[in-house]
Protein backbone atom coordinates (compact mmCIF):
# COMPACT_ATOMS: atom_id res chain seq x y z
CA UNK A 1 0.00 0.00 0.00
CA UNK A 2 2.68 2.20 1.08
CA UNK A 3 4.89 1.67 -2.36
CA UNK A 4 1.38 2.35 -4.21
CA UNK A 5 0.98 5.43 -2.35
CA UNK A 6 4.58 6.62 -3.54
CA UNK A 7 4.09 5.74 -6.91
CA UNK A 8 0.74 7.52 -7.35
CA UNK A 9 2.53 10.58 -5.57
CA UNK A 10 5.17 10.44 -8.42
CA UNK A 11 3.02 10.34 -11.36
CA UNK A 12 0.84 12.59 -10.20
CA UNK A 13 4.09 15.31 -9.01
CA UNK A 14 5.04 14.19 -12.80
CA UNK A 15 2.29 14.82 -14.40
CA UNK A 16 1.46 17.77 -12.42
CA UNK A 17 4.65 19.39 -13.94
CA UNK A 18 4.00 18.39 -16.94
CA UNK A 19 0.93 19.80 -17.43
CA UNK A 20 2.02 22.87 -16.16
CA UNK A 21 4.63 23.06 -18.69
CA UNK A 22 2.42 22.51 -21.14
CA UNK A 23 0.61 25.36 -21.08
CA UNK A 24 -3.21 26.06 -20.86
CA UNK A 25 -3.83 24.55 -24.56
CA UNK A 26 -4.29 20.79 -22.45
CA UNK A 27 -7.12 21.74 -20.03
CA UNK A 28 -10.02 22.87 -20.07
CA UNK A 29 -12.49 24.57 -17.29
CA UNK A 30 -10.32 22.58 -14.52
CA UNK A 31 -7.07 23.27 -12.83
CA UNK A 32 -3.91 21.25 -14.25
CA UNK A 33 -3.92 19.49 -11.00
CA UNK A 34 -7.88 18.31 -11.10
CA UNK A 35 -7.43 17.30 -14.66
CA UNK A 36 -4.77 15.11 -13.69
CA UNK A 37 -7.01 13.50 -11.15
CA UNK A 38 -9.69 13.24 -13.68
CA UNK A 39 -7.29 11.92 -16.10
CA UNK A 40 -5.65 8.96 -14.21
CA UNK A 41 -8.80 8.38 -11.82
CA UNK A 42 -10.82 6.33 -14.55
CA UNK A 43 -8.16 4.11 -15.31
CA UNK A 44 -7.43 3.43 -11.54
CA UNK A 45 -11.09 2.58 -11.36
CA UNK A 46 -11.24 0.60 -13.83
CA UNK A 47 -7.79 -1.88 -13.85
CA UNK A 48 -8.58 -3.66 -10.49
CA UNK A 49 -12.67 -3.73 -11.62
CA UNK A 50 -11.73 -5.68 -14.67
CA UNK A 51 -8.90 -7.35 -14.12
CA UNK A 52 -9.08 -10.13 -11.76
CA UNK A 53 -5.72 -10.86 -10.88
CA UNK A 54 -5.34 -7.31 -9.24
CA UNK A 55 -6.28 -7.03 -5.63
CA UNK A 56 -9.16 -4.22 -5.72
CA UNK A 57 -7.40 -2.76 -2.58
CA UNK A 58 -4.44 -2.14 -4.84
CA UNK A 59 -7.32 0.12 -6.50
CA UNK A 60 -8.95 1.71 -3.82
CA UNK A 61 -5.67 2.68 -2.42
CA UNK A 62 -4.74 4.40 -5.28
CA UNK A 63 -7.90 6.21 -5.29
CA UNK A 64 -7.43 7.31 -1.50
CA UNK A 65 -3.90 8.12 -2.41
CA UNK A 66 -5.35 10.79 -4.72
CA UNK A 67 -7.86 11.86 -3.07
CA UNK A 68 -5.35 12.85 -0.34
CA UNK A 69 -3.09 14.59 -2.73
CA UNK A 70 -6.24 16.07 -3.78
CA UNK A 71 -7.36 17.42 -0.79
CA UNK A 72 -3.77 18.51 -0.30
CA UNK A 73 -3.02 20.68 -3.39
CA UNK A 74 -6.25 22.45 -2.70
CA UNK A 75 -5.24 23.55 0.78
CA UNK A 76 -1.98 24.63 -0.42
CA UNK A 77 -3.38 26.56 -3.50
CA UNK A 78 -6.14 27.90 -0.91
CA UNK A 79 -2.93 29.42 1.26
CA UNK A 80 -1.41 32.12 -0.71
CA UNK A 81 -1.04 33.70 -4.03
CA UNK A 82 2.50 32.06 -4.59
CA UNK A 83 1.40 28.24 -4.06
CA UNK A 84 -1.86 29.30 -6.13
CA UNK A 85 0.49 30.45 -8.89
CA UNK A 86 3.23 27.72 -8.56
CA UNK A 87 0.08 25.00 -9.02
CA UNK A 88 -2.15 26.43 -11.15
CA UNK A 89 -0.89 29.16 -13.07
CA UNK A 90 -2.29 32.71 -13.78
CA UNK A 91 -4.25 34.39 -15.80
CA UNK A 92 -2.81 35.78 -19.08
CA UNK A 93 -3.99 38.93 -20.62
CA UNK A 94 -3.44 38.03 -24.45
CA UNK A 95 -5.52 40.80 -25.60
CA UNK A 96 -4.91 44.27 -24.59
CA UNK A 97 -5.80 47.79 -25.70
CA UNK A 98 -2.46 47.35 -28.14
CA UNK A 99 -3.63 44.26 -29.79
CA UNK A 100 -2.48 40.83 -29.18
CA UNK A 101 -0.08 39.93 -27.01
CA UNK A 102 1.98 37.34 -28.42
CA UNK A 103 4.49 37.19 -25.81
CA UNK A 104 2.21 35.37 -23.32
CA UNK A 105 0.58 33.67 -26.02
CA UNK A 106 3.87 31.62 -25.99
CA UNK A 107 4.28 32.01 -22.44
CA UNK A 108 0.98 29.25 -22.45
CA UNK A 109 2.28 27.60 -25.43
CA UNK A 110 -0.38 29.15 -27.26
CA UNK A 111 -0.53 30.23 -31.06
CA UNK A 112 -2.85 32.61 -32.83
CA UNK A 113 -4.55 30.35 -34.45
CA UNK A 114 -5.64 29.14 -31.04
CA UNK A 115 -6.70 32.15 -29.40
CA UNK A 116 -8.97 32.61 -32.86
CA UNK A 117 -10.51 29.39 -32.79
CA UNK A 118 -11.28 30.05 -28.80
CA UNK A 119 -12.76 34.15 -29.82
CA UNK A 120 -15.04 31.77 -32.18
CA UNK A 121 -16.14 29.59 -30.19
CA UNK A 122 -17.22 32.80 -27.66
CA UNK A 123 -19.15 34.41 -31.02
CA UNK A 124 -16.12 36.99 -31.69
CA UNK A 125 -14.21 36.77 -34.95
CA UNK A 126 -12.60 39.26 -35.22
CA UNK A 127 -9.40 40.33 -33.17
CA UNK A 128 -10.84 43.85 -32.37
CA UNK A 129 -13.85 42.71 -31.37
CA UNK A 130 -12.10 42.56 -27.57
CA UNK A 131 -10.61 45.37 -25.84
CA UNK A 132 -9.51 42.33 -23.61
CA UNK A 133 -9.42 38.48 -24.14
CA UNK A 134 -8.07 36.74 -20.71
CA UNK A 135 -6.91 33.01 -20.46
CA UNK A 136 -7.85 31.59 -17.32
CA UNK A 137 -5.80 29.46 -15.45
CA UNK A 138 -8.30 26.66 -16.19
CA UNK A 139 -7.38 27.06 -19.66
CA UNK A 140 -10.89 29.29 -20.37
CA UNK A 141 -10.97 32.43 -22.40
CA UNK A 142 -12.79 35.62 -21.09
CA UNK A 143 -13.43 38.11 -22.87
CA UNK A 144 -14.05 41.97 -22.75
CA UNK A 145 -16.09 43.28 -25.82
CA UNK A 146 -14.98 46.13 -27.53
CA UNK A 147 -18.28 48.55 -27.27
CA UNK A 148 -17.54 49.95 -30.54
CA UNK A 149 -17.42 46.73 -32.45
CA UNK A 150 -21.02 45.49 -31.02
CA UNK A 151 -23.00 46.27 -34.34
CA UNK A 152 -20.22 46.60 -36.61
CA UNK A 153 -21.09 45.09 -40.08
CA UNK A 154 -18.82 41.52 -40.13
CA UNK A 155 -17.17 39.16 -42.33
CA UNK A 156 -15.02 36.43 -41.68
CA UNK A 157 -11.05 37.49 -40.84
CA UNK A 158 -8.62 35.08 -42.53
CA UNK A 159 -5.29 35.01 -40.84
CA UNK A 160 -2.72 36.40 -43.29
CA UNK A 161 0.47 36.46 -41.20
CA UNK A 162 0.84 34.40 -38.05
CA UNK A 163 3.96 35.82 -35.84
CA UNK A 164 5.96 36.25 -39.02
CA UNK A 165 4.96 33.85 -41.38
CA UNK A 166 2.61 34.19 -44.32
CA UNK A 167 0.14 31.97 -44.04
CA UNK A 168 0.12 30.81 -47.99
CA UNK A 169 -3.07 28.69 -48.12
CA UNK A 170 -4.89 31.71 -46.64
CA UNK A 171 -3.68 34.08 -49.02
CA UNK A 172 -5.62 31.86 -51.75
CA UNK A 173 -8.41 33.07 -50.46
CA UNK A 174 -8.04 36.48 -50.77
CA UNK A 175 -7.33 35.90 -54.76
CA UNK A 176 -4.57 37.62 -54.55
CA UNK A 177 -0.35 37.42 -54.59
CA UNK A 178 2.05 36.65 -51.87
CA UNK A 179 4.26 39.97 -54.11
CA UNK A 180 0.74 41.85 -52.94
CA UNK A 181 0.73 40.96 -49.37
CA UNK A 182 4.41 41.98 -49.02
CA UNK A 183 3.68 45.04 -50.69
CA UNK A 184 0.99 45.65 -47.89
CA UNK A 185 3.16 44.80 -45.67
CA UNK A 186 5.47 47.00 -46.45
CA UNK A 187 3.91 49.42 -47.23
CA UNK A 188 2.26 50.02 -44.24
CA UNK A 189 5.92 49.99 -42.61
CA UNK A 190 7.06 46.81 -41.62
CA UNK A 191 7.94 43.50 -43.11
CA UNK A 192 6.39 40.33 -43.11
CA UNK A 193 8.70 39.28 -40.11
CA UNK A 194 8.16 42.21 -37.82
CA UNK A 195 4.51 41.53 -38.47
CA UNK A 196 3.02 39.70 -35.64
CA UNK A 197 -0.48 39.55 -36.75
CA UNK A 198 -2.31 40.53 -40.17
CA UNK A 199 -5.75 39.44 -40.70
CA UNK A 200 -8.32 40.34 -43.38
CA UNK A 201 -11.84 40.34 -43.75
CA UNK A 202 -14.21 40.45 -47.02
CA UNK A 203 -14.63 43.61 -46.59
CA UNK A 204 -10.91 44.28 -46.85
CA UNK A 205 -10.54 45.71 -43.38
CA UNK A 206 -7.07 44.50 -41.98
CA UNK A 207 -6.32 43.92 -38.41
CA UNK A 208 -2.56 44.47 -38.66
CA UNK A 209 -0.04 44.54 -35.54
CA UNK A 210 3.64 45.13 -35.81
CA UNK A 211 6.09 43.55 -33.49
CA UNK A 212 5.74 45.73 -29.94
CA UNK A 213 3.32 48.23 -31.35
CA UNK A 214 -0.10 48.56 -31.05
CA UNK A 215 -2.43 47.09 -34.00
CA UNK A 216 -4.03 49.08 -36.35
CA UNK A 217 -7.09 49.43 -38.43
CA UNK A 218 -6.04 49.47 -42.57
CA UNK A 219 -8.24 48.60 -45.71
CA UNK A 220 -6.57 46.06 -47.36
CA UNK A 221 -7.01 46.18 -51.29
CA UNK A 222 -8.85 43.44 -52.32
CA UNK A 223 -9.54 43.09 -56.06
CA UNK A 224 -12.67 43.73 -57.50
CA UNK A 225 -15.12 41.23 -56.67
CA UNK A 226 -13.37 39.61 -54.01
CA UNK A 227 -15.74 39.00 -51.10
CA UNK A 228 -16.79 36.16 -49.12
CA UNK B 1 -10.93 24.46 4.24
CA UNK B 2 -11.59 23.06 7.65
CA UNK B 3 -13.47 20.05 5.72
CA UNK B 4 -10.79 19.55 3.48
CA UNK B 5 -8.60 19.30 6.47
CA UNK B 6 -10.69 16.60 8.04
CA UNK B 7 -11.02 14.79 5.01
CA UNK B 8 -7.39 14.72 4.64
CA UNK B 9 -6.05 13.64 7.88
CA UNK B 10 -8.83 10.78 7.78
CA UNK B 11 -7.62 9.67 4.57
CA UNK B 12 -4.30 9.74 5.97
CA UNK B 13 -5.05 7.80 8.77
CA UNK B 14 -6.72 5.35 6.93
CA UNK B 15 -4.04 5.20 4.04
CA UNK B 16 -1.57 4.92 7.47
CA UNK B 17 -3.59 2.25 9.39
CA UNK B 18 -3.44 0.04 5.69
CA UNK B 19 0.14 -0.02 5.11
CA UNK B 20 1.29 -0.97 8.50
CA UNK B 21 -1.61 -3.75 8.45
CA UNK B 22 -1.09 -4.90 5.28
CA UNK B 23 2.60 -5.28 6.46
CA UNK B 24 2.37 -6.73 9.43
CA UNK B 25 -0.54 -9.13 8.06
CA UNK B 26 1.50 -10.32 4.80
CA UNK B 27 4.72 -11.14 6.85
CA UNK B 28 3.05 -12.80 9.71
CA UNK B 29 1.44 -15.19 7.29
CA UNK B 30 4.18 -15.90 5.81
CA UNK B 31 6.43 -16.58 8.81
CA UNK B 32 3.91 -18.97 9.36
CA UNK B 33 4.26 -20.87 6.29
CA UNK B 34 7.33 -20.46 6.30
CA UNK B 35 7.74 -22.32 8.94
CA UNK B 36 5.58 -25.16 7.33
CA UNK B 37 7.98 -25.36 4.27
CA UNK B 38 11.05 -25.85 6.35
CA UNK B 39 9.50 -29.06 7.97
CA UNK B 40 8.80 -30.39 4.60
CA UNK B 41 11.68 -29.33 3.39
CA UNK B 42 14.05 -31.29 6.34
CA UNK B 43 11.61 -34.01 5.26
CA UNK B 44 12.34 -34.47 1.83
CA UNK B 45 16.06 -33.95 2.52
CA UNK B 46 15.78 -36.65 5.20
CA UNK B 47 13.89 -39.13 2.36
CA UNK B 48 11.47 -39.41 5.34
CA UNK B 49 8.51 -37.38 4.09
CA UNK B 50 5.29 -38.81 2.31
CA UNK B 51 2.40 -37.57 0.28
CA UNK B 52 0.58 -36.32 3.26
CA UNK B 53 3.26 -34.16 4.66
CA UNK B 54 3.04 -32.32 1.39
CA UNK B 55 -0.89 -32.30 1.72
CA UNK B 56 -0.27 -30.40 4.73
CA UNK B 57 1.86 -27.79 3.52
CA UNK B 58 -0.61 -27.58 0.47
CA UNK B 59 -3.48 -27.28 3.05
CA UNK B 60 -1.79 -24.93 5.45
CA UNK B 61 -1.19 -22.83 1.94
CA UNK B 62 -4.60 -22.80 0.95
CA UNK B 63 -5.67 -21.35 4.10
CA UNK B 64 -3.41 -18.93 4.00
CA UNK B 65 -4.08 -17.68 0.52
CA UNK B 66 -7.81 -16.89 1.57
CA UNK B 67 -6.98 -14.58 3.44
CA UNK B 68 -4.00 -13.22 1.47
CA UNK B 69 -6.00 -13.15 -1.84
CA UNK B 70 -6.92 -9.41 -0.89
CA UNK B 71 -3.33 -8.13 -0.53
CA UNK B 72 -1.43 -9.75 -3.39
CA UNK B 73 -1.57 -10.46 -7.05
CA UNK B 74 -3.28 -13.27 -7.83
CA UNK B 75 -0.57 -14.48 -10.10
CA UNK B 76 2.25 -15.07 -7.51
CA UNK B 77 -0.81 -17.04 -5.46
CA UNK B 78 -0.89 -18.76 -8.49
CA UNK B 79 2.60 -19.60 -8.71
CA UNK B 80 2.36 -21.02 -4.97
CA UNK B 81 -0.55 -22.99 -5.94
CA UNK B 82 1.71 -24.48 -9.11
CA UNK B 83 4.75 -25.55 -7.01
CA UNK B 84 2.78 -27.14 -4.17
CA UNK B 85 0.93 -29.21 -6.27
CA UNK B 86 3.87 -30.52 -8.94
CA UNK B 87 6.14 -31.28 -5.00
CA UNK B 88 2.93 -33.59 -4.20
CA UNK B 89 3.70 -35.67 -7.27
CA UNK B 90 7.57 -35.24 -7.13
CA UNK B 91 7.27 -36.81 -3.12
CA UNK B 92 4.67 -39.32 -4.02
CA UNK B 93 7.16 -40.63 -6.61
CA UNK B 94 10.07 -40.25 -4.23
CA UNK B 95 11.80 -38.23 -6.35
CA UNK B 96 13.92 -36.87 -3.52
CA UNK B 97 16.31 -34.34 -5.70
CA UNK B 98 13.57 -32.71 -7.48
CA UNK B 99 11.09 -32.42 -4.84
CA UNK B 100 13.48 -30.38 -3.34
CA UNK B 101 14.10 -28.16 -6.16
CA UNK B 102 10.19 -27.59 -6.04
CA UNK B 103 10.81 -26.54 -2.33
CA UNK B 104 13.44 -24.43 -2.64
CA UNK B 105 11.59 -22.57 -5.32
CA UNK B 106 8.42 -21.88 -3.04
CA UNK B 107 11.44 -20.89 -0.39
CA UNK B 108 12.32 -18.47 -2.64
CA UNK B 109 8.69 -17.22 -3.16
CA UNK B 110 8.00 -16.73 0.22
CA UNK B 111 11.02 -14.38 0.89
CA UNK B 112 10.18 -12.40 -2.09
CA UNK B 113 6.75 -11.92 -2.50
CA UNK B 114 6.42 -10.23 1.13
CA UNK B 115 9.81 -8.10 0.16
CA UNK B 116 7.79 -6.85 -2.64
CA UNK B 117 5.62 -4.85 -0.52
CA UNK B 118 8.90 -3.35 1.59
CA UNK B 119 9.27 -0.18 0.80
CA UNK B 120 12.49 0.43 -0.97
CA UNK B 121 13.75 2.09 -4.20
CA UNK B 122 13.43 -0.88 -6.77
CA UNK B 123 9.62 -1.73 -5.68
CA UNK B 124 8.87 2.23 -5.91
CA UNK B 125 10.10 2.31 -9.05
Amino acid sequence: MLVIFVRTLIIFLVLVVVMRLMGKRQIGEMQPFEFIITLIIADLACIPMADLSIPLIYGIAAVLALFLLHQLFTVIEQSGNLPKKILSGTPSVVINKNGVDMNELKKNNLGLDDLIESMRSQGYFSLDDLDYAIFESNGKLSAFENPERRDAPSSMPILIVDNGKLQVKNIKVLQDEEENVKRFIIDSGATPKTTEVLTVDGNGRAYFKKKNEKFVIARYPLKEGVKW
Amino acid sequence: MVKSIISMIAVAIILTCGVIYETTFIRGEFREFTVATDTLYDKVDAKTANENDVYVLQKKWVETKDKLNAFISHNEIKEFDLWIAETVKLVAAEMWDDALSKIEVIKELEEQVPKSFEFSFANVF
